[in-house]
């Protein structure tokens, strides 16, 4: 890869092994790298090992979306989905397990997908992307169960709300919609966009982050980054960051925030600005936290740039890891 | 009868008795008492009198009945004795010294806070002389025995009673030589196996090989959290630069240092803490619990801890402190550095960056980050006064009492103006410079000058403004393209005539105040444009003779009044000739000295012309001359012939005349 090529990567999505000592990236030349979390933080560590040890071209467009179930790394390419075994992976084994292509109504365009994520009650994977419809995959048999179409523009972000089974998906449409997974149904439609306090015409009433905790849910884009108590469905924090945000983690009891901007954003509950740390991307992607291991809990940010940050204490960069 | 001669053995067996009476009764009464039936010499029972009191001691040391009380009776009771002047004042500090190296160190504690105490009488004339050696000496064992993490508070007392003992200046505890205290060594874990994580849980390894799970080789040590080892490694080595700061001058250690501190400080920068007010609340009622605040004297830099030192203001202060006083020693003046540690300019502009940001930073750490930065600032600054005083070799503050001089007069070393000015022979005013003098005496009336109207030509009158059309008649002409003048011969470029120029259109022109839009590159380039603008409005048919030869108005003129050249010749005395000062050198011969001080001539002179000739004529002629370059073209047969006559040399000054 050369320089130029460097120059002009950008990372969209991360994920954590199981294990939590491997991290995957995917970025938009449609390659997925892998890196070694353990040999990165170990006292020992050289800039080696802040090289991936394996790098492969999983799909023909940018991989916008990665996620882990227990044994299988899930990436999201151009329309399809790949699944990858991680012990085949750790192995440098890079034959996928499977892909799969959903029934898109028309052959002309292929829809790229943008978000996945996985329903636990049903051990179901929910995706959605440029078709505007929320497409669910079952895990278990492989066939694709339904297809809950509502969105009218294409859809940024999916998320599942655990304790419900609820699926909650924002769009380029700036509605975030609450599905019910079984009957295939929309249960509830936000406008974002409409409630005073959160809009920012001049950025659009695009929906680009949303998570949730059951309880609560944050979602961003073009309006401010809110936070919304889901019972009520109102908004009951605005975060006054500048730029438009991509992702948001609950992380203890504090949100940290990406987007535009070169830093990552601290934020208290109660819609305070705490902290801005300065990171190496100008704009960043996606912000990953590795809750699967205690002794590589590390952040990792990435975005326009072929760095991915690493901080081992929230508060300041440690150090990057570059494709 | 013989004096009764003195029996040392029974003295002291006396004394000791009598000390041991003093010491449990509390009172120096038996001891006095005993002292004075001994018969014997005084220093003899001096002597005895301090033996008996170190044996008493001694004996209390060994039964080890007594307690500190009884000890510090003892030395109390001896001191007694000096004031008394039964005892030399030696023995109070050979007693303590004594019981301190005899005791453990806890008791050792409260026999010292009985020195502390007594501060001032080991001060006082009697004993400070004698015994500052011994309190000296008998501290630094102490300290020896000490260890300075673990007994740090009694170090200190130790350390403080020292510096309250001995004035500022004294040379033993003073670094003269501005050394470091190399030996300040911060461990740290620089490789993995001194890693005190580098221990393998075995059993965990194995627990851990669960499906799904990825097989490594060599699972690291497990630790509870991530930590940053390229950090941590960088930031204790930066202590060894606070320690041992001549490191800098190396350029190889000086490039580390730089990147060191660039990345910890960025870290500092980026990692903004918050004021903890809730944690401070804590913080108050966990102090007031255990009562007293712990001190470390050195750094704890285990890995584990960097996440917590990182979010501690106080470690970010000690740090950041540390940064500033480097700074100081780096760029500050002291004797002692070799001349090779000086800094380049780049270092220099790194150190300056560098201090602001650590300023900056100061002012962020919580809580009242300001006023700690001030504070150190304040104290850094006074640093420098005590710089200075080590730099002269730490003299005494104590002010000597000077002996009185007699307040002398002070000696004119110059005349005063009215011893020198309006004494020459006509009434010259002498300057002290030959051309000032000059100048002065054109006319040293000066309400005659200012009145004068003459407009002779040897006279000149006063310069006042002139008029436009006279000061550019020449530019003007110049600017005709007809006379063909090439550019660099144009008075205007003369930068003399363009400020009198500007000077008088500011005051004369109305051109100068209309603006334009033109540009001008140079002020040449204006006065051309002003003058060709002038030349249209004045009558063209003034000639330009005509203006030339008016002395007073053309501004070269101004220049010449500067110059030593008005060469008119119709000046009313004639200029001495070299023929003239020839004759008179003969004539003089070896009286020329009569004749100096008639001619104004210094002494310095004097001497000057005496050096360098041998020959008295030769001598002579020189004086002439000499008085003939002061005068100039004031040098006139008349005013030699005037000087001539007063010093009685009427026959050559008449000789003179008549030529």
């Amino acid at each position: 890869m050369g320089p130029v090529e460097l120059l002009h990567m950008s990372v969209f999505s991360q994920s954590f092994s199981p294990c939590g000592r491997f991290l995957a990236a995917g970025n938009n030349y449609g390659e997925i790298a892998l890196f070694s979390l353990s040999a990165a933080l170990s006292p020992e560590a050289t800039e080696l090992n802040q090289k991936p040890i394996l790098t492969f071209t999983a799909h023909e467009g940018p991989v916008f979306s990665l996620l882990s179930s227990d044994s299988q790394l899930l990436s999201a390419g151009n329309g399809e989905i790949s699944a990858w075994s991680w012990n085949e992976l750790t192995k440098k084994n890079v034959k996928p397990l499977w892909t799969k292509r959903p029934n898109y109504k028309s052959s002309l365009e292929i829809p790229e997908i943008n978000s996945m994520a996985i329903n636990p009650r049903d051990n179901s994977l929910v995706f959605g992307g440029g078709d505007n419809n929320i497409h669910i995959l079952d895990l278990e048999h492989g066939v694709f169960k339904s297809v809950l179409q509502g969105h009218s523009d294409y859809i940024h972000c999916v998320n599942v709300r655990e304790r419900e089974g609820e699926i909650l998906s924002g769009g380029e449409d700036g509605t975030v919609r609450m599905w019910d997974s079984r009957t295939g149904q929309s249960i509830h439609r936000i406008e974002v966009y409409k409630y005073e306090s959160c809009a920012r015409p001049q950025y659009g009433k695009w929906i680009s982050c949303l998570t949730t905790d059951s309880d609560w849910m944050l979602c961003g884009g073009g309006p401010s980054m809110s936070l919304w108590h889901l019972r009520s469905l109102s908004p009951t924090s605005i975060f006054p960051l500048s730029g438009c945000q991509r992702q948001a983690a609950f992380v203890q009891d504090m949100i940290l925030a990406v987007g535009e901007g070169a830093f990552v954003s601290h934020c208290l509950l109660g819609g305070e600005v705490k902290a801005q740390i300065p990171c190496t991307p100008q704009s960043l992607n996606t912000l990953q936290l590795n809750t699967n291991s205690t002794e590589h809990r590390v952040l990792t940010v990435g975005g326009s740039s072929n760095h991915i940050d690493v901080f081992t204490n929230l508060s300041y960069r440690a150090f990057s890891l570059s494709f | 009868m013989s004096p009764s001669l003195f029996n040392f053995t029974d003295a002291k067996d006396k004394f000791t008795a009598s000390a041991r009476h003093a010491v449990a009764g509390k009172a120096i009464k038996p001891l006095l008492n005993s002292f004075n039936q001994i018969p014997g010499n005084e220093t003899e029972k001096k002597t005895t009198l301090d033996q008996a009191l170190r044996s008493v001691l001694g004996d209390q040391i060994v039964e080890q009945k007594a307690s500190c009380d009884d000890y510090l009776s003892l030395i109390y009771l001896s001191i007694q004795a000096v004031t008394e002047g039964i005892c030399s004042a030696t023995t109070p500090f050979q007693l303590l010294g004594d019981i301190l190296d005899c005791l453990p160190l806890d008791l050792c504690d409260r026999i010292f806070s009985f020195v502390e105490e007594n501060v001032s009488t080991w001060k006082s004339n009697s004993f400070y002389t004698a015994g500052k050696n011994y309190l000296l000496r008998m501290c630094n064992d102490l300290l020896r025995r000490l260890s300075k993490s673990q007994n740090t508070v009694f170090c200190g007392r130790i350390q403080l009673f020292l510096a309250r003992l001995f004035p500022l200046s004294e040379k033993s505890g003073l670094n003269l030589q501005s050394q470091f205290n190399l030996d300040n060594v911060t461990v740290f874990n620089k490789n993995e196996q001194e890693s005190t994580l580098g221990q393998k849980h075995t059993e965990e390894k194995e627990d851990g090989m669960e499906e799904g799970e990825m097989g490594e080789e060599e699972a690291p040590a497990p630790c509870s959290i991530p930590i940053d080892y390229n950090l941590y490694r960088k930031f204790w080595t930066l202590q060894d630069y606070f320690r041992n700061p001549l490191q800098c001058f190396d350029k190889f250690f000086w490039m580390t240092f730089l990147k060191f501190s660039d990345e910890t400080l960025a870290v500092f920068k980026s990692y903004k803490l918050d004021d903890m007010q809730a944690s401070k609340r804590k913080m108050e009622e966990l102090r007031a619990s255990s009562g007293e605040h712990v001190y470390f004297a050195k750094f704890l830099t285990s890995e584990k801890l960097m996440d917590l030192q990182l979010s501690d203001s106080n470690f970010r202060r000690h740090i950041l402190v540390q940064y500033l006083i480097l700074f100081q020693y780096l760029k500050g003046q002291v004797k002692f550095k070799s001349s090779s540690c000086v800094l380049n300019d780049d270092q220099t502009a790194w150190i300056e960056e560098t201090t602001k940001l650590v300023y900056q930073l100061l002012k962020e750490t919580p809580p009242d980050g300001d006023k700690f930065a001030n504070m150190v600032e304040h104290i850094l600054n006074t640093e420098e006064n005590w710089n200075s005083w080590k730099n002269e070799g730490c003299p005494s503050f104590v002010k000597e009492r000077t002996v009185d001089d007699k307040s002398k007069r002070p000696s004119r070393k110059r005349q005063a103006p009215e011893d020198f000015l309006g004494k020459g022979p006509d009434r010259k005013i002498f300057m002290g410079n030959d051309e000032l003098t000059r100048l002065w005496n054109l006319n040293p009336d000066n309400m005659e000058a200012c009145k004068s109207d003459n407009r002779s030509v040897d006279q000149k009158s006063r310069e006042f403004m002139p008029s436009l059309d006279e000061f550019f008649a020449e530019a003007i002409e110049q600017a005709d393209p007809v006379n063909m003048v090439e550019e660099e011969y144009k008075v205007v470029r003369n930068p003399n005539y363009g400020w009198r120029a500007l000077r008088l259109l500011s005051r004369r022109s109305p051109h100068f105040f209309q603006p334009t839009n033109q540009k001008f590159k140079s002020l040449a380039d204006y006065l051309d444009s002003m003058v060709s603008k002038l030349a249209k409005e004045l009558p063209k048919d003034i000639p330009s003779e005509e203006i030339k030869t008016g002395e007073e108005d053309d501004d070269d003129n101004g220049d010449n009044l500067l110059k030593d050249s008005n060469d008119s010749p119709s000046i009313q005395s004639k200029l001495v000739t070299n023929q003239q000062m020839d004759d008179i050198a003969t004539k003089l011969g070896a009286q020329w000295k009569t004749l100096a001080p008639f001619l104004e001539m210094k002494a310095v002179e004097l001497r000057e012309i005496e050096t360098d000739s041998e020959d008295v004529e030769m001598q002579a002629k020189l004086l002439l001359v000499a008085w003939q370059d002061r005068e100039g073209t004031q040098a006139t047969v008349e005013s030699l012939a005037t000087a001539l006559n007063a010093a009685g040399f009427s026959q050559i000054a008449d000789g003179l005349s008549e030529a």
